[in-house]
């Protein structure tokens, strides 16, 4: 029951931070769940950096802290909520209502079928691991947040350059959370880490059924769902207790404001969207170093995209000023708490650039992991979904934007950033890649999976309709 | 010669492919599902909380230990194990601190490095040993 009260000024607090910014879209549950889901990745990363920002500035009054946040978000909620409500609303094609109604009736009971077994292996997982499956899960996520939660005035000791093991370079947002829930609690329980991954897994699910069901209408929903919900790996890591699942939560939340902005008329575009993606982008950069590679090829993609057609100037920079605050404290974290990430410290990593077998190998375990990634039964998921392409897609009437392009441009960009760190890293190479690679993809896959069916909507025919 | 499909072939081939493509992640689901682990003993409590209890009891809160364990890829999670049930306490794998947490779940030593004393056995293959090289350093 004392988990009640954080929980519940956590969601408040993102709810309030979504409400402000973004206008409502014209499906009702889709509108709903899309607040939803992003309420709960933004109020936890809220509520991570209240807390660091507490320990930073030595005060220990969390509840007082989270208080005044809430306050000032409800402040400005009230004083801008009239502006908010006159945003226009998004219209979106809907075809789905003139599918066969056994064809709907197929898919919807599969994703039901995936939803419950995906949620019964989870939880299966996070009983039998209560302190995660895997070493990252006590040796970096939750050793931190013992540090910030145990430390007192000592807390900067778990970012100490003595366990460079333990990673204290990686940013804070997922241990500060932690700690944030143990204060409440007075202690530390197991189930907060547990129930975080859970619920970061459960809430990129409904994230991407709620933008697809806006954008694409509702067959799109179900099936990026249930390819998201059927990735073993996916499931398996929502309980290992391990940052990446939160990490793709935040991509996929900046991916997705990002269509929703450019998807929307030019008369019903609102910035709100934009602030939301900056910000879910920002969280991303203070969740794993991977993050601020993402954050950084999203502005990258989007300035490509700006130069391109000579307009969106003003977009990119609400892009830029909503995300430049995360990346400030990063700056800050890493020059004034972290010691040097052991990455960059090898004298040698230039020379490894030009070491061509280096290439080599990184580019065999890229092609290997496309094809292995996410543990599937019989056939891998990305060759599930290039066969539904060529399958169907070629008959689906392609609604392509040309913004979309500036999305998967930021995707590739990261995949490329992850490319050049393999290259340089001090560690075995082949090492590496075997722990590593499969994760970086799974931060990447619930995008991936949004795009697809972005660009590829499946229909059962070609009729026209409106919402 | 190349004939576009009608809208119904297409159609019928679009809710083939999907058709199809449920089923795989059905079956991905169903595997899934079959092997969710069973739950068992929390083997990293057992091996970190529970374990190190009286050592982080006689401990000081803050400050920075040496650790001397076994080595190997159990060593390596058994020193990693000792940090997190210590910390706040800063657990450094060298000899080169004033007090040295010794780890030896499966067998003590026989003997120690020369400068190592042994100040208190906890029993269960926990030791703190005292670096007297390094005394001027604990006063």
């Amino acid at each position: 029951m004392v988990l009640v009260l954080p929980a519940v000024l956590c969601l408040a607090t993102g709810y309030l931070i979504v409400a402000l910014a973004s206008p409502v879209l014209c499906r009702h549950f889709a509108d709903w769940l899309l607040r939803l889901s992003l309420s709960v990745g933004f109020g936890v990363g809220g509520f991570s950096l209240v807390c660091f920002l507490s320990r930073v500035c030595g005060f220990d009054h969390l509840f007082l802290a989270d208080l005044i946040v809430l306050a000032m978000v409800t402040v400005a909620w009230l004083c801008l909520r009239r502006r908010i409500a006159a945003a226009d609303v998004q219209k979106t094609p809907d075809r789905d209502k003139l599918s066969p109604p056994w064809f709907h009736r197929v898919i919807t009971a599969s994703f039901v079928t995936v939803l419950l077994a995906a949620l019964y292996a989870t939880i299966r997982r996070a009983i039998a691991h209560p302190h995660g499956d895997g070493w990252d899960a006590f040796a970096i996520w939750n050793l931190h947040a013992r540090f910030l939660f145990r430390g007192g005035s000592h807390w900067r000791d778990g970012f100490s350059a003595l366990l460079p093991w333990s990673h204290p370079d990686y940013p804070p947002l997922l241990p500060a959370g932690i700690a944030h829930f143990w204060t409440y609690l007075g202690h530390e329980n197991q189930l907060v880490p547990a129930a975080l991954g859970v619920v970061f897994a459960f809430s990129t699910v409904a994230l991407l059924i709620s933008a697809l069901l806006s954008l694409r209408g509702s067959t799109a929903a179900m099936l990026g769902g249930l390819t998201l919900l059927s990735t073993p790996f996916f499931v398996e890591q929502s309980a290992a207790q391990y940052a990446d699942v939160p990490l793709s939560f935040y991509f996929l939340a900046a991916i997705a404001l990002l269509a929703i902005y450019d998807w929307s008329s030019a008369e019903a575009r609102n910035l709100g969207w934009l602030v939301l993606a900056g910000l879910a982008a920002g969280f991303a950069a203070c969740t794993k170093n991977e993050g601020v590679l993402f954050a950084l090829s999203i502005i990258f993609a989007r300035l490509l995209a700006v130069l391109r057609r000579d307009r969106g100037w003003r977009s990119l920079l609400v892009l830029a000023i909503s995300l430049a605050p995360a990346l400030l404290l990063m700056i800050w974290f890493k020059h004034s708490i972290a010691p040097p990430s052991e990455l960059f410290a090898d004298q040698s990593a230039l020379h490894k650039l030009a070491i061509p077998a280096r290439y080599w190998i990184t580019l065999k375990w890229y092609g290997k992991d496309f094809l292995r990634f996410g543990e599937w039964a019989y056939i891998p998921g990305t060759l599930l979904l290039a066969g539904l392409h060529f399958a169907a897609g070629t008959i689906a009437k392609r609604e392509q934007k040309p913004e979309g392009g500036f999305l998967i441009l930021a995707l590739l960009l990261t995949l490329a950033g992850y490319f050049v760190i393999y290259l340089i890293t001090p560690y075995d190479l082949y090492w590496h890649l075997r722990f590593s690679l499969n994760r970086l993809f799974l931060q990447l896959w619930p995008s991936a999976i949004f795009l697809f069916f972005l660009a590829d909507p499946i229909h059962v025919t070609n009729a026209e309709s409106v919402c | 010669m190349d004939e576009k499909p009608t809208p119904q072939r297409a159609a019928g081939r679009t809710a083939t492919a999907v058709l199809v493509f449920t089923l795989c992640c059905l079956a991905s689901s169903a595997r899934l599902f079959m092997h969710a682990t069973t739950p068992a003993s929390d083997d990293v409590a057992q091996r970190s909380d529970q374990r190190f209890a009286a050592v982080k009891a006689a401990l000081p809160a803050t400050g920075v230990l040496g650790y001397l364990g076994e080595s190997g890829n159990t060593g390596t999670a058994d020193y990693y194990l000792a940090q997190y049930a210590l910390a706040p306490l800063i657990v450094e794998h060298s000899l080169n601190h004033p007090f040295v947490i010794g780890n030896f779940p499966t067998a003590k030593p026989a003997s120690f490095p020369p400068n190592l004393q042994l100040i208190t056995d906890f029993g269960n293959g926990l030791l703190l040993l005292r670096n007297r090289s390094r005394d001027k350093d604990a006063k």
